[in-house]
């Protein structure tokens, strides 16, 4: 059931009917069953493997949970016990829960890994076997990926550690595990949230409230205004010049890049606006996923405001563990002594960034584009994180003060250009096509003669609207770094709120309508 | 404290760790000060951080960090 469709808001409308019907200890179960509903509305069979997830995932986590509780009562039985004897007890029990920790993660992240990879790993394979001169394997795997397996997966294991690491307590009631690995709003494209905030939303009853509806509801409508009106008449104009992208001059192609840029933000943002409005009429608080992200002042800070829950799960769960881990503190040390102070602290991080880039890169896809993206990313971050004396060194040297607005300015307006650049190269069809597109901008310099040769695709009144809307979600921007934007807008005469609203409305129901409306781009990951 | 003090101070100095108690929250320290803050505490102190101590309210002050490594102390 996609999200921009008219059984989507009948649905939303019976469950909020349903949701404040009943009695609040039921609330959660009225939300389980919709999320249930939910997802066997995109294909049943699938539904297997999300449960195998809750399954396995519920269990191992209970067993690890009675294992670190009889390790306590243990220790408090025996508190004669010498520092070794206890010490050997706990490195027994700790063996154990580790154990089951690691087989779950091999399981459920190798489920993911058959959906997403096997059939790129076979090609690979393939490749590798027939610059030998032999035929390679026959066949492919071909398979229908279930409904939001990346996220899911991901906020499960989290969940999974966090019992490991004794963070929280394991679930006691499976449903209410199920819940959390199933939750409707976020299955598709997240946010990927950790159990100890969510649970805590999910489980709790909530009263209703006229606020949260109202503001839920204009955040909905906004929501929808950006996916069915500026991600949809953009995305055209995208998938026209990215498809031919050898037949336009380099200026061309760069605003496609630009086209694109915007496209994928109203798209993804515009989904979390849905979600989160609708689980604040639920009284629900999602993690938020976007923190105006096109004004960041370098590739780092860009990628701790977009996509907030990923990159969290990243550093939570990848990042530290390889960043602290002994061998690579001991390398750093070593580092350092050798080659100095800043090399030193700055290896363990860089090598712990190398392993988060590329697997960020292939959770996106399947590909050597998302691959090499990724490790651009990574390259970009690592690369700063070295030369930040230098950089300190220059500054100081060229009088450039930090928090003036014209250096400030600079640095946004460059981010958001390499940012704009990186983003393209996995989204040609591959990572030639990117790489080709690249070429174009840099290498063709001939200036279009006229507006209809410049943007071969656009018609003016689309254009306008485009750019109007584009002004809008600037402006909200530029209000959203002083005071949430709803809190602006609720300060209008309610006259012009109401206007502007219908607006809204009349045009995501024209454009959703038209049949041009398109899928969501961060469902496909 | 006072070793702990003088590692904050080496990895970010100009900020008064004795009031401070958003060093997380207000992204006065981000996560590579994080990463070579945990290499020299568990040096100095020769204790191990395990990711699991990872979390804002444990390096939100200079406090907090160090009832972290007494913590840790105890545990090993």
């Amino acid at each position: 059931m996609a999200l921009t469709s008219i059984q989507f808001l009948i649905f939303t409308v019976c469950l909020l009917v349903v949701y404040y019907a009943l009695p609040k200890r039921f609330q959660w179960c009225v939300l389980l069953a919709s999320s249930m509903l939910f997802y066997c509305m995109a294909g049943w069979k699938n539904a297997a493997y999300i449960l195998v997830t809750a399954v396995s995932t519920y269990f191992a986590a209970r067993r690890m949970q009675t294992l670190a509780e009889r390790q306590t009562a243990f220790l408090k039985a025996n508190s004669g016990l010498s520092r070794e004897e206890k010490r050997a007890y706990k490195a027994k029990i700790g063996a154990h829960r580790r154990r089951l920790m690691a087989v779950t993660l091999v399981l459920n992240f190798g489920i993911l890994c058959v959906f997403k990879y096997a059939s790129f790993a076979l090609s690979q394979v393939n490749g590798l076997i027939r610059l030998f001169g032999s035929e390679g394997f026959s066949g492919t795997f071909q398979f229908l990926v279930p409904l939001g397996i990346s996220f899911y997966t991901f906020q499960t294991m989290g969940y999974l550690i966090d019992v490991y690491w004794k963070k929280v307590d394991a679930q006691k009631n499976f449903c209410k595990l199920l819940l959390f690995v199933s939750f409707f709003p976020q299955i598709t494209q997240g946010p990927i949230s950790n159990y100890a905030q969510l649970s805590e939303e999910l489980f709790t009853p909530h009263a209703y409230s006229f606020e949260n509806y109202k503001d839920g509801g204009i955040r909905m409508i906004w929501g929808f205004a950006k996916k069915l009106v500026l991600a949809d008449l953009l995305a055209p104009y995208v998938s026209a010049v990215f498809a031919h992208y050898t037949e336009y001059a380099g200026i061309t192609v760069l605003i496609g890049a630009f086209f694109y840029s915007i496209q994928i933000y109203a798209d993804f943002s515009g989904y979390m606006d849905i979600v989160c409005g609708l689980c604040q009429m639920l009284g629900i608080r999602l993690t938020e996923n976007f923190e105006r992200p096109y004004f960041s002042k370098s590739i780092a800070e860009y990628w701790r405001r977009w996509h907030i829950s990923l990159g969290a799960w990243f550093k939570t769960y990848l990042y530290y563990p390889i960043a602290v881990s002994k061998w690579n503190q001991k390398l750093g040390r070593r580092a350092q002594k050798r080659f100095g102070k800043h090399f030193g602290q700055t290896l363990p991080a860089s090598l712990a960034l190398v392993a988060v880039w590329l697997t960020t890169g292939l959770w996106h896809g399947a590909s050597w584009g998302y691959i090499v993206w990724g490790g651009v990313n990574g390259l970009f971050i690592i690369f700063s994180l070295w030369m930040e004396p230098v950089y300190e060194a220059a500054k100081r040297r060229l009088h450039i003060h930090e928090e003036r607005w014209l250096w400030r300015a600079f640095q946004t307006v460059r981010t958001f250009m390499l940012v704009t650049l990186i983003k393209v190269l996995p989204e040609v069809g591959g990572l030639r096509n990117g790489l080709g597109l690249w070429k174009r901008i840099f290498t063709n310099h001939s200036i279009p003669k006229s507006f209809s040769a410049l943007l071969p695709f656009a018609k003016k009144g689309e254009l306008i609207l485009i750019l109007l809307f584009t002004a809008a979600l600037f402006i909200v921007s530029l209000i959203q770094r002083r005071q949430p934007a709803r809190q602006w807008f609720t300060r209008w005469p309610k006259v012009l709120q109401l206007l502007f609203l219908a607006i809204l409305i009349l045009a995501a129901l024209f454009f959703g309508s038209s049949g041009n409306a398109g899928g969501f781009l961060y469902a496909q990951f | 404290m006072d070793e702990l003090m003088e590692i904050l101070e080496d990895i970010a100095p100009d900020v008064d760790y004795e009031t401070e108690d958003r060093l997380i929250d207000g992204k006065v320290l981000d996560s590579f000060s994080i990463v070579s803050l945990v290499a020299a505490i568990s040096e100095e102190f020769d204790i191990e951080i395990s990711p699991k101590y990872l979390v804002p309210e444990n390096f939100n002050s200079a406090k907090a960090m160090w009832e972290m490594i007494q913590r840790i102390q105890e545990e090993e």
